[in-house]
């Protein structure tokens, strides 16, 4: 059994969005995704919208764009559509990469055979997978492009954590983590990162003999920090956590977009075995300390701030930001750098300032709706 | 000091209380029973174990004892119909005028469909009209106990607290307006026919008021510990039905619109949502046990098949109204059936209000008490066992089938 990799337009652009369902009586996360879906069929929506494993989630999705502008535009659509038919329900939505205070004990599996299966399989582990995401989709025209843009992207993979970060807060506490979704998904025996293969053709013997073995039946059962996806076309990172707002999303993903164009024409890098050598030392940083972290360039053989990193990166991709309409977006992800702070420091600030979790969710839930009176500086 | 004068002398001084205590134990293990053994919900078992010690049986909690206990209920219906307040988004009524719809309409229907039955047994029109009132009422207690139990959650069980603290609010408004004409009735002056409802009413909302700007003032001076706002919210309670009681005011209408403000008008949410834990559980035992010993089994089978024709018109009431507007809110037939259902349960308060109606008038009691006590009798054994069906059936509890 081969997977045939479907071509794509270079660089396309597609986001996916995990979101969280919450009571607007106590903002803990509450299950309404099966009557939230069922509203939504009816009214009709842009975009895709899909359930998740646990009935307090849902996923929005994009159709493919070449731009950013359109993307960021059918974003903001989706997320009015979904909020209004929420509101109908009474409920409200949010951004964020874990509910700070649920328990992960309380969710619900949404009834479908595959969470039922995966229920089954992973025990604990998939009421704890309550956690909420954003994928990024870039298009490559071929399997072997896919499998050298997720090798090169690898050492980038702390700048996406950096910026997106959303869950300082996790049942109740303050992990002193930026990110604490990350350490959920780590716990799942198929999470890490690609072997290093070179080609499809080697992407697939390894693919077989995981299949063959029984380890796997299908790509889905790869929770990799970044994967091709051969039914779309594209390489996903699943890195970032689900940003407080549609317009930072948008920006995260046009970051991937710039940053993958100038990886694959400019070919700044070779694949290098060492990336992942440093890996999850990165990665952890990241997770940990946001945009405070360090990084070790396995390339310049150094270390630096992860800030300054990302800085740089932005400068260096610039030409391409130019082709591609994305300036407005760099310079947003330019303007987090500039206020040293990401949607982390954003919830830590509102629970300063409010002195409960639950105002904090409130707040962050008008925030993504739009609609918040302390919208960002 | 007299010899010997250390020792007790019978009868006990502190019997009621161990009495008491006794009650709330039995209580728990005729609840576990029930489960474990009936598959019932545990509040049947609560509301049988009160039967069981009440004077229709046992006669342990006899009557000179209930009324001594009867400052239990009242906190603990307080503290229960605060939270119910707080699930009353006004806003909520705002953007789905459907939802406001149905729930006027099942509200009004239930009373007008009791009314007719009542009125066609020849009860006369104000009597009748209470009792209609009355029926309006889905129980608080019930709901949010099985809600509890069986940790529900979503839009269904949102939709349900929230019908059950709009078609409270009504039944108050009826019951308090009906107060007038029974003073009418009775003959007892204009000043209190005229008098009486107002003075409950308002007199009761700014309790209510002045009772929601002492808890938001403490709520955003004291830390925001869930413990330390529990604490407050329950000593606030106690002050506000102490109050109430004093004042002669509502002591039900108070707390409920204490927990409507709350909800509505604390814009900042300074005042947590705290949830009922095993701590406030005790509340509800209390609540269940004493209201089982209220039943008189021989008023059951005085107004038994009334009482049950009583019970199908207030259901179909409710089944009609939700049904008529469910679907153009977003709920479809089934759920909306399923809504009707769960909130069969009628209410302790049903008894307590006619407890105060009676108070004033014991005629007016006697008329009707045993078709409204087979009613409520009926529906303490068998509303918390369709609630629970309800909310299982409508996949919001947390042991889903499969």
């Amino acid at each position: 059994m081969s997977l045939a990799f479907s071509r794509s337009e270079q660089f396309t652009l597609g986001v996916e969005l995990e979101l969280q369902i919450l009571s607007t009586h106590d903002y803990n996360l509450m299950r309404g995704s099966r009557e939230l879906l069922a509203l939504l069929d009816k009214a009709g929506h842009p975009g895709d919208v899909k359930p998740e494993i646990t009935e307090s989630m849902i996923e929005i999705s994009t159709s493919v764009h070449r731009r950013y502008g359109t993307l960021a535009a059918e974003l903001a659509a989706i997320r009015d559509a979904v909020v209004r038919q929420a509101r109908r329900l009474n409920l409200a939505l949010a951004g964020g990469g874990a509910h700070p205070f649920q328990r992960w004990s309380e969710q619900r599996i949404f009834p479908r055979e595959r969470f039922f299966q995966l229920h089954e399989l992973y025990g604990y582990l998939a009421k704890q997978f309550t956690v909420f995401g954003q994928h990024i989709h870039i298009g490559v025209d071929g399997g072997d492009e896919a499998v050298l843009l997720t090798h090169l992207m690898a050492r980038y993979i702390p700048h996406f954590i950096a910026l997106s970060a959303s869950s300082p807060f996790f049942q109740g506490v303050d992990t002193s983590f930026d990110s604490s979704r990350l350490n959920s998904i780590s716990a799942f025996p198929l999470s890490g990162t690609m072997p290093f293969v070179r080609t499809w053709d080697e992407f697939n013997a390894y693919f077989d003999e995981m299949h063959d073995l029984g380890v796997v039946e299908s790509m889905k059962d790869f929770y990799w920090d970044i994967r091709p996806k051969p039914e779309y076309g594209t390489i996903e990172i699943r890195v970032c956590d689900t940003p407080l707002t549609v317009e930072r999303a948008a920006a995260l993903a046009a970051y991937a977009q710039t940053l993958a164009a100038h990886l694959m024409t400019v070919r700044p890098q070779l694949p290098s075995q060492d990336i992942y050598r440093v890996y999850s030392f990165n990665r952890f940083s990241a997770c940990r300390f946001g945009l405070e972290g360090g990084l070790i360039d396995a390339y310049a053989r150094g270390r630096c701030s992860l800030k300054q990193d990302i800085a740089a990166t932005l400068v260096e991709i610039s030409p391409r930001a130019e082709e591609l309409g994305t300036v407005r977006a760099l310079n947003q992800i330019q303007a987090v750098l500039d206020s040293d702070a990401n949607d982390a420091t954003w919830l830590r600030d509102m629970f300063k300032a409010t002195g409960s979790l639950m105002n904090t969710v409130r707040h962050a839930a008008d925030l993504w709706a739009g609609t918040g009176a302390l919208q960002r500086k | 000091m007299q010899e010997g004068s250390f020792l007790p002398s019978f009868p006990l001084a502190g019997a009621p209380l161990v009495l008491f205590g006794f009650a709330v134990l039995c209580a728990l293990a005729v609840g576990h029973a029930v489960v474990r053994y009936v598959r019932l919900p545990r509040i049947t078992g609560f509301v049988l174990a009160g039967l069981l010690l009440g004077p229709s049986a046992l006669n342990v909690l006899d009557a000179g004892l209930l009324e001594n206990l009867r400052i239990f209920v009242d906190v603990s219906l307080g503290l229960i119909l605060f939270e119910l307040g707080r699930r009353l988004d006004i806003a909520w009524f705002k953007r789905d005028r459907w939802l406001a719809a149905s729930s006027v309409a099942e509200s009004l229907l239930a009373f007008l469909l009791v009314l007719a039955v009542l009125r066609s047994l020849g009860i006369p029109a104000v009597y009748a009209a209470t009792a209609a009132a009355i029926a309006m009422v889905t129980s608080p207690a019930v709901i949010m106990m099985v809600v509890s139990d069986e940790r529900a959650q979503g839009p269904f069980t949102e939709r349900l607290l929230t019908l059950t603290a709009a078609n409270n609010v009504f039944a108050f408004l009826f019951v308090t307006v009906l107060i007038g004409f029974i003073h009418a009735e009775q003959a007892r002056g204009w000043v209190n026919a005229v008098a009486h409802p107002p003075y409950l009413l308002f007199g009761s909302l700014a309790l209510g008021y002045a009772a929601f700007r002492a808890l938001h003032m403490l709520a955003r001076w004291l830390p925001r510990q869930e413990s330390v706002q529990f604490a407050l919210v329950v000593g606030l309670a106690v002050v506000t039905v102490g109050a109430a009681n004093g004042l002669k005011l509502s002591v039900l209408i108070a707390l409920l619109a204490l927990g409507v403000f709350v909800r509505n008008l604390d814009r900042e949410r300074d005042i947590l949502a705290v949830e009922f834990g095993p701590g406030a559980q005790i509340f509800f035992i209390v609540l269940f046990v004493l209201s089982g010993a209220g039943i008189e089994v021989k008023e059951l089978a005085a107004g038994g098949l009334l009482g049950l024709a009583v019970l199908a018109a207030r259901f179909a009431g409710k089944l009609v109204g939700i049904a008529a507007f469910g679907p153009l809110s977003g709920v479809g037939w089934r759920n909306s059936a399923l809504l009707a259902l769960a909130m069969s349960p009628i209410s302790a308060v049903a008894l307590v209000m006619m407890h105060g109606a009676a108070d004033f008038y014991p005629e007016f009691g006697a008329a009707l008490r045993s078709i409204v006590a087979a009613m409520v009798i009926t529906l303490e054994i068998v509303g918390p066992l369709a609630t629970q069906f309800a909310l299982k059936r409508a996949g919001e509890t947390l042991s889903l089938p499969g």
